[in-house]
């Protein structure tokens, strides 16, 4: 490492103060927030999602993996095994799921440490350990690790769904694929598949996932400010937009099969 | 799947009855051995011949300067971000750069989240000499304000599927990296802090500090060949199987003038000088591959801007 990297006092460089674009973003906030109707900073509605970008096999390394790329953001899923578990685990009949979620140092704007985000980990495992059939592989581990390209918003529902779609290459017995979406609610309004400005200025937010075959939520999570009317309604176009994301997976998955069996 | 035809030499009587799948995984060596006689290697290549390789500019859109590249199944990802820092008293009038070469988990079966890989912290500081030690870059061009401010520019190289050769890949991601890198505009405030100015150059009110110096001038870029050695065979960019068989490998970067930068032997069997010599032909004939790669990869995101 060079000698001057090891010394504090670095920065990004700031965007010109009192610039424009400040107030431009200001107001798209408040129309978002407070008129009926609005094209969002990429041009989508209320309700539209990014167009989903997935494929299968980027890491020819692991025993099954995939690509997702939703906007500006990219992740990439390795899944392994099932293998060895760990020597200081106890015996068990049933297989682990062992997740883990990093970033790079570049995937937000201002360089970041690259360091495991134990929250997402968490909430990546929560979300597909229903899912998956644990008793086909037992005393064996199933890893499954993500890395964040870059992040552009809703990058926990994107690394879930594009998991489940690794999974599902490695051969791992699940009951149903997981896809996940989240909402956003920003005063009046619900807006799905928010990036990472509208993240920013949610009141509150909804992530729901969820298996379509068997009609199953595995994981719902809602933080910050709703009014009641609203959660209803914002759980079902969360439930609405994972089908319609599950058939792209599934697209996907017979896509790579017929590769394979040519 | 065919099965292996009788054996007589390497394993004995029972590769007759196997599979080629479980032959190649049970006496990997023999596998190996049994290639390299007709001249062959398991991936159909030749000896002497490198897999393909492709080079993809600005993949990352938050970073000043990003590439994508794929060697064959190895694929890596550089990307550069820029920091404004007081340069060192020593040197006021240039910038620096800081080289980090990351194995994050999903790129190998071999490495685990929280156990980081070996190989990286090594890789990090051979790929750093050689970048540094070839002149590609000329440091004054960071600099900003003399004895002020310059650029420190984080070069951080992800590898994100390991299939050998991983050097080779990293260097190539890392210099496609510096021809992408645009530096972007920037002004000095009242407090002595540098920010960025918009887009358009002539009506600004602020007063620039780089007009001129967006683009880096890379004079003599370094390539990299990794040789494996066995026996008498010299195998050019080794795939991870290979890697796993074999135990000396030589690497030699060379830069744009067919200079060597460097040629590295990391233990292994011996050699004699003849073979070295080999790998640096070889390594000649690669160099002048990259280039063409490297360069046909900057005129195709040209016609993509204009266009």
């Amino acid at each position: 490492m060079s000698a001057a990297a090891g010394t504090a006092g670095t920065y990004s460089p700031a965007a010109e103060a009192g610039g424009k674009r400040r107030e431009r973003k200001e107001e798209l906030r408040r129309h978002l927030a407070e008129d009926a109707d609005w094209p969002r900073a990429d041009g989508r509605s209320f309700h539209d999602c990014r167009p989903a970008f997935m494929q299968t096999g980027p890491t020819t390394a692991a025993s099954g993996s995939a690509y997702a790329e939703f906007g500006k953001t990219k992740v990439i899923v390795s899944v392994f095994g099932p293998r060895e578990s760990k020597k200081a685990m106890l015996y068990s009949d049933t297989g682990r799921l062992n997740c883990n979620v990093s970033y790079t140092t570049f995937a937000t704007g201002i360089r970041g440490q690259g360091l495991d985000n134990k929250e997402y980990s968490e909430m990546l495992h929560k979300a597909l350990e229903g899912a998956v059939m644990l008793d086909t592989f037992p005393k064996t581990t199933v890893d499954v690790f993500a890395l964040v390209l870059e992040s552009g918003g809703s990058d926990l529902p994107i690394i879930i769904s594009c998991a489940s779609l690794a999974l599902a290459d490695a051969g791992i017995m699940m009951y149903d694929l997981v896809t996940s979406v989240s909402v956003s609610c920003l005063g009046k309004n619900v807006i799905i598949d928010p990036t990472s400005d509208e993240e920013a200025w949610q009141d509150g937010g909804l992530l729901v996932s969820y298996m379509p075959t068997r009609k199953e939520i595995t994981q719902l999570t809602l933080t910050g400010e709703w009014s009641d009317g609203k959660i209803t309604n914002a759980v079902e176009l969360c439930m609405d937009a994972c089908s319609k994301l599950c058939e792209i997976l599934r697209e996907r998955l017979k896509d790579s099969t017929s590769l394979a069996s040519e | 799947m065919a099965a292996a035809e009788t054996d007589t030499t390497a394993s004995g009587g029972l590769a007759g009855e196997m599979e080629v799948e479980a032959y190649r995984r049970l006496f990997p060596l023999a596998f190996l051995e049994r290639h390299l006689r007709e001249s062959v290697r398991p991936d159909a290549r030749r000896l002497a011949e490198a897999r393909p390789t492709t080079v993809a500019l600005g993949a990352v859109s938050s970073a000043h300067g990003s590439a994508l590249i794929r060697l064959g199944d190895t694929a890596m990802l550089a990307s550069i971000k820029l920091e404004v820092m007081s340069p060192p008293t020593e040197t006021p009038d240039e910038g620096s750069v800081a080289v980090e070469f990351h194995m994050p988990p999903i790129c190998s079966p071999l490495v685990r989240p929280g156990r980081p890989a070996e190989m990286a912290p090594v890789l990090s500081k051979a790929l750093e000499d050689v970048l540094m030690s070839s002149g590609m870059i000329n440091l004054k061009e960071l600099c900003l304000i003399s004895g002020k401010a310059s650029w420190l520019a984080y070069l951080d190289v992800y590898c994100l599927n390991a299939d050998g050769s991983l050097f080779d890949a990293a260097l190539i991601s890392a210099v496609a990296a510096f021809t992408h890198l645009e530096i972007p505009l920037v002004s000095v405030g009242d407090d002595g802090r540098v920010f960025t100015v918009g887009g358009n150059e002539g009506k600004t009110k602020y007063e620039l500090v780089n007009r001129e110096k967006r683009k880096l001038t890379l004079k003599d870029i370094p390539f990299a060949l990794t040789c494996a050695l066995h026996k008498d065979n010299v195998l050019a960019d080794p795939t991870a199987e290979e890697e796993s068989i074999i135990e000396t490998f030589v690497t030699v970067a060379l830069d744009s003038s067919d200079r060597l930068v460097s040629i590295q032997k990391p233990g292994g069997g011996v050699t004699s000088m003849a073979t070295i010599k080999t790998c640096i032909t070889l390594a000649k004939e690669r160099r002048h591959k990259l280039q063409e790669i490297l360069m046909d990869s900057v005129e195709a995101m040209e016609v993509d801007q204009t266009g």
